[in-house]
């Protein structure tokens, strides 16, 4: 059995930013990753397979998660091979990276201090983090060099500020529509920004920028745009010849022998069922929030009777999704503003466009609260779905000739636009993960059990944003515009569950990400984070792996 | 590719095989009981001369068996379009396939007046939709005619092989 310096637990986003930096720094690094290994050549745009068919996720009969929810007064727990509800996100190498649409922010400095700045919310854990914005600065730096995050700094209040003059990579290319949707703003006293997007616009080494497929998000790209922890950090990881990549290798516990210390992953080969152990020095989870904490509760033994990392108890705890919520209008050929109709058709083209004026709001009337963020973009291109969408008519299902009636104008006249709120998804004691006490997966391994409530607050904010998001749909000629602002928790933004603080009694790492009760145990992955922000997450996760794995470096570099 | 078909193959060695095997068979009979009504009812979501084109002429029976016949394929699903096409059969007391459009029309507006007939049929458009508006290299959207007809097109890189026959 070969000994590595560190192993990792998953190949997404922190998984491989920690591997990158420490192969590059010359250590024997071994990943494991539960999915296979789907290349840039094997990726292709078949909507049937990678977006009607879990090809990406486990079958839910095999794996899957129990949800906790609350129905008239009562708990009900249901198994997600029931309803469908799939918390699996891209199990496969890179994770759910490979996925993203990549359309990414920097939280804000006052996102490290919320509780200093917004103070006690009733029913919500708010704490503030232990390092501030100015710690992670020059990692957001680097997470944009180095995965290739595409955009144009423009002014703003609530922009967070930059170490770095510019983007190295522009925008990438926009459509039309985005001369309609600046005006519509702009008469509306908003200012519009540029998306930074982690695709390239322009060629980097061994990646080509990219060609404007149509079909971005939930595919995996072919040219290497994308900036995936595949394409971005494992190639050249493996380049280095120090990474050792398992696919197919799903860790069931973490052995510990002593009080302080990780001995070995127990690791099964997915497809033979051989189990086997894997030692190193260092372990990294980088599971996913909800599976690294499963994975530390399913790692308990006589010396960690609550589990591994656990003796504060909060394993698992203040899980945290992302409020807010989505809403859509339809640009119609017949009274298009602006643009030619043909102009808006053309596929492939990026909006590229967010609004950061309400991440903070203070107003006469409204009061003073933390808002969000907001993206916006054409509905997704998938061909089956957008059929799907429109084969109702006053609730009843179109069929025969009729079908073609309806379906061929709605396709063909109108083009429909997006927006996606992001904003605080607020900790608290009614959202968490732990271990079913009955369900297992086909490892024989108990699973996650997830309990998913959100804070009224969450909907209070993220419906004053899409109200004026409505405005600017409004103004822009959109017709049949509405939004979807709930509580239920987005699958593909989870964080939390092993919160980072000074105090052992309050949270389950150090500042460093370090476990407090296992001195050669990190969590890597979004777990850390006490408050989400109001973006999406992978910035943040990959720029704060770096920093753990400059950590872990240092470490290394003592113990030598 | 080739390596990896190889070691899912060579995995399923020992009883998998059999088992496999078993289990395809035992679709392939049920589905061959209820293949007309299926037919049947398709071909009147989809019918000849419309706007989008017919599941006769895009196989969408066949796409149907294909899809559902896979592994990948939600076992519950399966059951109840199986199961469905043969509620709908015990309603018309055997007869649907044989009824004149006009009378399988009305059986079908009936159906759907039942929670579980109105269901029923929805999974019944999508699974026809996916075969309509997949890449044609699943065997139905010949000729990309179910794309062109809504004017539009599946991205590039095209899937170079089934998913269906990893």
């Amino acid at each position: 059995m070969s000994m590595y310096d560190v192993v990792i637990v998953g190949s997404g986003a922190s998984g491989g930013a920690v591997a990158y930096t420490l192969c590059k720094a010359g250590y024997k690094i071994a990943v494991l990753e539960k999915g296979r290994l789907i290349d840039r050549e094997e990726f292709s745009k078949d909507e049937l397979a990678y977006c009607r068919r879990d090809l990406v996720t486990p079958n839910l009969f095999d794996e899957y998660h129990t949800i906790e929810e609350k129905v008239d007064g009562e708990w009900v727990t249901t198994p997600t091979y029931e309803s469908g509800w799939s918390f699996w996100n891209g199990n496969i190498v890179g994770g759910s990276s490979n996925l993203m649409s990549g359309m990414l922010h920097r939280m804000h400095p006052d996102d490290f201090r919320l509780k200093s700045k917004y103070g006690e919310i009733e029913g919500a854990n708010v704490v503030d983090w232990p390092i501030s914005y100015d710690e992670l600065e020059p990692y957001y730096a680097l997470t944009e060099a180095l995965i290739g995050i595409s955009g144009r700094v423009d002014e703003h209040p609530f922009e967070p500020p930059r170490s770095t003059a510019d983007f190295s990579q522009p925008p990438t290319k926009e459509n039309a529509v985005v001369k309609l949707f600046d005006k519509s703003c702009k008469s509306l006293g908003i200012t519009p920004l540029v998306t930074p997007r982690a695709v390239l616009s322009k060629d980097m080494p061994g990646r080509n920028a990219c060609y404007y497929s149509n079909f971005c998000g939930s595919y995996g790209c072919s040219s290497g745009a994308k900036g995936s922890s595949r394409e971005a950090l494992l190639k050249p990881a493996l380049a280095t010849g120090n990474l050792t990549l398992m696919s197919n290798t799903y860790v069931k516990q973490l052995h510990s022998q002593t009080k302080d210390e990780v001995a070995y992953a127990v690791a099964v080969d997915t497809i033979t069922g051989k189990e086997k152990k894997i030692e190193g020095k260092i372990f990294v989870l980088a599971a996913q929030a909800h599976e690294s904490a499963r994975l530390l509760l399913n790692s308990a033994n006589a010396l960690h009777p609550n589990g591994l990392g656990n003796s504060s108890g909060e394993v698992g705890k203040n899980l945290i999704f992302s409020g807010g919520g989505s809403g859509q209008g339809e640009l119609h050929k017949d009274d298009l503003k602006e643009i030619k109709f043909e102009e808006l058709m053309k596929t492939g083209l990026f909006i590229n466009r967010s609004i950061l004026d309400w991440y903070f709001v203070d107003h006469w009337w409204d009061g003073k609260f933390k808002g969000g963020s907001v993206e916006f973009m054409f509905e997704h291109q998938n061909i089956i779905s957008r059929a799907r969408k429109n084969v109702y008519k006053e609730e009843k299902l179109v069929w025969g000739e009729a079908l073609g009636e309806h379906l061929v104008p709605r396709l063909t006249q109108q083009k429909n636009i997006r927006f996606e709120v992001f904003n605080d998804w607020l900790p608290n004691d009614d959202c968490f993960v732990t271990l079913d006490p009955t369900h297992k997966d086909k490892y024989g391994m108990p699973v996650g059990k997830l309990r998913v409530v959100g804070h009224p607050q969450d909907v209070k904010v993220g419906k004053y944003i899409s109200k004026k998001c409505e405005e600017v749909l409004k103004e822009m000629g959109a017709k049949n515009i509405y939004s979807s602002i709930s509580s239920a928790p987005p699958q593909n933004l989870v964080a939390g569950g092993c919160r980072f603080g000074n105090d052992p009694k309050t949270s389950v790492l150090n500042k460093y990400c370090r476990s407090h009760d296992i001195r050669n145990l990190y969590v890597a992955d979004a777990s850390f984070m006490p408050t989400g922000g109001s973006v999406a997450y992978t910035w943040t996760i990959y720029a704060n792996a770096f920093r753990v794995a400059d950590q872990i470096v240092e470490v290394l570099k003592n113990e030598a | 590719m080739k390596r990896r078909k190889f070691l899912i193959l060579g995995s399923l060695l020992g009883l998998s095989p059999y088992i496999e095997a078993k289990d395809i068979s035992a679709f392939e009979k049920e589905f061959a009981e209820v293949e007309p009504i299926l037919r049947a009812v398709q071909e009147h979501l989809f019918p000849e001369g419309a706007k989008l084109p017919s599941a006769k002429s895009m196989n969408l029976t066949q796409f149907l068996f294909e899809t559902m016949r896979h592994k990948s394929f939600d076992k519950d699903i399966k059951a109840f379009v199986l199961e469905g096409a043969q509620e709908l059969e015990k309603r018309e007391k055997g007869a649907f396939v044989s009824l004149s459009e006009t009378k399988k029309e009305k059986a079908l507006r009936e159906y759907e007046q039942t929670e579980y007939g109105s269901s029923w049929l929805a999974r019944m458009m999508t699974l026809s939709l996916e075969g309509l508006l997949s890449d044609p290299i699943y065997g139905s959207n010949v000729q990309e005619k179910g794309w062109s007809a809504i004017s539009s097109y599946g991205g590039f890189p095209r899937p170079r092989s089934r998913y269906i026959e990893l």
